[in-house]
């Protein structure tokens, strides 16, 4: 009897406190809800429960005792998906004493106090991938992160999400070569051509493939290659001219790697083969004259609707901001990309589940799902107009920005 | 008979002949009549299903009761939008080089140096631009006249709609010179001016006493100085911080100068006394601008034209291509309008208070009776981002089609082979 009475003063005291918990449903009442994976809800509502979605739709009951967020009179879509962000980071991307890093992390140096995160959240981007920086032949392993959370563990959502590669001419700049003594060592020396990058790559992965049988493999960097060969990591190459992406294509044939385009200025030359080989592209930067931007002039051969032509010959397209922080916003990549010729629910996938896909996060971000992350944008008005503005962010449940 | 026939005969080919060569007859026609579904007037409010009538290139009526007279030819453009032409009020583009590199350089002109192949002029005209005042670069202290200009023509002279119009004088320090130093080499100038005008004016009162002839001119590298002080030109002053803006303020009111200001983005910071003093404000391109806290060392946004706009200034928008979407005056606006600016404001900062601010207003920046005919048929809304400039009309005169822009169409279009020949193994 005692036991009894003990058992039930504590089954109260339980409930009392996790009553309160129970109760935190945020229920998302909206005009339009833009859900990406399924047709457009007109007056739907969202409950949010514990950080996820747990009902959408029209005919939904707010249960009693919810957080009602009033999105009436506006458009409600799900988080961007940044697939090439600038990193949050304090100092410097590049890691410059080694041309050949596959085992440096981004996500050793993620900063969450770092102000790109707040001017990110507020364009309306709710998952982004930040890699190391373009300096390096293979440069090492990007993360895929939210902009919330004091500790960098809390915003990571998928650690080693990518090994980025640059095949650009990036990797040789500043680079000089002894003219006036002999080289003491060829082999230590960074590259200087593109013929030198490419020679890097394969000899980095032919190396690889040597040891990819062994049981235990010593070099660090040769397990992280032999785990891109294995196909366990996804390779990001970041490429911008026709000629590039055509050795990129090469390299990658030689052994079998599954590749992801960054930037990909001229993928509208070779669209036609990207899609056949079904490799996805992640583009951005974008610039009017890409060709007056960094030393080498690369991919100056500029076609604006580079995203539409891609789109339309069946490539998998992410619109994204680029490296360098100040560029433009995925929101006005996309309302450009619509401009210039691009499809418009494409342009929308393109910075929503397409990249979600890309970076292998599409199971919990990118589309307003039942089960997924409740990452929801409000905005005043249809995404694709410059007068649009972010209203309210909500990452996890949680209502991250709000304009005044 | 025969004869007869022939006559007839040569007579329906004269008239035929003739009737065609009447069609084609220059691209400059007597009489307009616009018939458009929606005309922004700038001026008034937006007309639905209105009529633009327009004589020798000059607008004569605007209205939906407007009577289309029977000599008139008819342009079709009704699922468009009629609206005035951009008007760009400041710029350095389009020079073969913006900046001279001495500091004191009045007397140059960009009528000089404007490059009419250059692709500025084309992309402009695609972006519905109009009108332009290209000026000198930011680097120099007097760095020299500007000229308005329609980015439509082969040569400086054929594109030219005003010389001689506006003086650069930039407050930034140039080269390895403190501010200091640059406001006191400007004085020093000016000091120097007023004693070679003292003299001038005694030389020219001593010949009078004698009555002899006098026919010296002003020093020619002195002149634009000389016209800035009499009001003949406008002094368009370069404000690169905060700071420089009572500087700006201070030569206006020391020297009496007819002044705008060109403001770069920190120069917000001024905004109330750029109001009290009324004087017209030309934004810098980059509206956006992102303020740390020193002490907290946190970010807050700034949005520059919502600033100017709460304080009450009369400002015109600038562009640039180093961001996609600056290039174009209409993203300047829609991107003031996103963060709370009103739209009316917003498309009148874009084109009549340019207008105004470079002396053009009697000609372009609205649609109204006895203005030039100078106007843009958009595809849609001008904020519009998926609406295009399908046409441009210079003084009733089409002189840019979309759908025969090829440069256009080449950056659009995919190209013939999409699929490279393959030479992988």
């Amino acid at each position: 009897m005692r036991n009894c009475v003990i058992l039930l003063t504590f089954l109260l005291l339980v409930s009392v406190f996790v009553a309160p918990g129970r109760a935190e449903i945020t229920a998302v009442k909206a005009g339009k809800i833009l859900t990406i994976s399924s047709e457009p809800v007109e007056d739907g509502v969202i409950l949010i429960e514990d950080g996820k979605i747990a009902e959408i739709g029209t005919e939904i009951e707010i249960p009693e005792g919810a957080v009602v967020v009033d999105a009436a009179k506006s458009v409600v879509m799900p988080g961007l998906v940044d697939a090439g962000a600038a990193a949050p980071v304090r100092g410097d991307l590049n890691e410059q004493s080694s041309e050949i890093t596959p085992t440096l992390r981004i996500s050793d140096a993620l900063d969450p106090q770092s102000k790109t995160l707040k001017r990110v959240v507020q364009t309306g981007v709710t998952t982004l991938f930040v890699s190391p920086g373009r300096r390096n032949v293979i440069g090492g392993l990007g993360v895929v992160v939210k902009p919330t959370g004091k500790i960098p563990r809390q915003m990571i959502v998928k650690d080693e999400a990518a090994l980025t590669v640059v095949m650009d001419l990036d990797s040789t700049q500043g680079n000089r070569i002894p003219r006036f003594q002999v080289p003491a060592d060829f082999y230590y020396r960074r590259p200087g051509t593109r013929m030198a990058i490419i020679w890097m790559l394969r000899k980095s992965f032919f190396d690889a493939r040597r040891q990819s049988d062994s049981e235990q493999i010593e070099d660090p960097n040769l397990a992280v290659l032999s785990a891109v060969l294995k196909d366990e990591i996804p390779i990001h190459v970041n490429v911008r001219r026709a000629i590039t992406i055509r050795a990129a294509l090469k390299v990658a044939d030689e052994y079998g790697l599954n590749l992801i385009l960054q930037e990909c200025t001229e993928g509208y030359k070779v669209a036609g083969q990207l899609a056949e080989r079904k490799i996805p592209v992640v583009l951005g930067p974008f610039y009017y004259y890409p060709g007056s931007m960094g030393q080498y002039r690369e991919g100056r051969k500029v076609n604006w609707n580079n995203a539409g032509i891609l789109a339309e010959a069946g490539v998998k397209v992410a619109l994204a901001s680029g490296e360098q922080s100040g560029a433009i916003d995925i929101l006005t990549a996309a309302v450009f990309a619509v401009r210039h010729g691009m499809d418009r629910d494409e342009a929308l996938k393109a910075i929503t589940i397409t990249p979600a896909e890309i970076l292998g996060v599409a199971g919990r971000v990118g589309s307003l799902e039942k089960g997924k992350d409740a990452d929801i944008i409000i905005l005043s008005g249809d995404p694709l107009n410059v007068t649009t503005r972010v209203e309210k962010v909500i990452l996890n449940g949680k209502t991250v920005y709000k304009i005044d | 008979m025969k004869s007869r026939f022939h006559i007839t005969f040569i007579s329906i080919l004269l008239t035929v002949f003739f009737i065609g060569a009447l069609a084609h007859a220059g691209p400059v026609r007597k009489k307009l009549a616009v018939k458009a579904s929606r005309i922004i007037t700038i001026a008034g409010k937006d007309i639905k299903n209105g009529v633009i009538l327009i004589e020798d290139g000059i607008i004569k009526a605007v209205g939906t009761d407007v009577e289309i007279p029977w000599d008139a030819f008819v342009i079709e453009a009704k699922d468009r939008v009629v609206m005035p032409g951009f008007v760009l009020a400041h710029t350095s583009s389009g020079l073969d080089r913006a900046n001279e590199n001495m500091p004191e350089v009045p007397f140059i002109s960009t009528f000089d140096s404007i490059d009419p192949i250059s692709t500025f002029f084309e992309d402009s005209l695609r972006d519905g631009v109009v009108a332009m005042l290209v000026l000198p670069g930011n680097n120099t202290l007097l760095g020299g006249t500007g000229t308005i200009v329609k980015p439509y023509g082969r040569t400086v002279e054929a594109m030219l709609i005003k010389r001689y119009t506006g003086l650069k004088i930039s407050l930034r320090p140039s080269q390895n010179t403190s501010r200091m130093g640059h406001m006191q080499r400007f004085r020093r100038y000016m000091s120097d001016l007023k004693d070679y005008l003292e003299e001038y004016e005694q030389k020219k009162a001593d010949a009078e006493d004698e009555k002899k002839p006098f026919d010296e001119e002003i020093d020619v590298t002195k002149q634009p100085m000389v016209d800035l002080l009499n009001k003949r030109l406008t002094a368009f002053v370069y404000c690169d911080r905060a700071a420089d803006v009572p500087k700006a303020i201070e030569i206006k009111n020391a020297y009496k100068l007819d002044t705008v200001l060109v403001l770069a983005p920190e120069c917000y910071k001024a905004a109330g006394l750029i109001a009290r003093s009324k004087l017209p404000v030309i934004l810098d391109s980059q509206l956006v601008v992102w303020e740390t806290n020193e002490q907290t060392n946190e970010e807050e946004m700034k949005v520059v034209p919502i600033i100017f706009h709460k304080a009450g200034v009369k400002f015109a928008f600038q562009t640039d291509t180093s961001q996609y979407g600056r290039r174009y005056l209409w993203y300047q606006a829609a991107t003031a309008v996103k963060y709370g600016m009103k739209r009316q404001e917003a498309l009148k900062s874009i084109t009549l208070y340019p207008a105004q601010f470079i002396g053009v207003d009697d000609r372009l920046g609205s649609i109204e009776a006895g203005k030039e005919a100078t106007v843009i048929f958009l595809t849609g809304d001008p904020l519009d981002a998926q609406s295009w400039v399908d046409q441009v009309m210079i003084a009733g005169e089409i002189v840019y089609e979309r759908a025969k822009d090829e440069r256009l169409k080449k950056l659009l279009a995919p190209p013939l082979i999409m699929q490279e020949p393959k030479d992988t193994d």
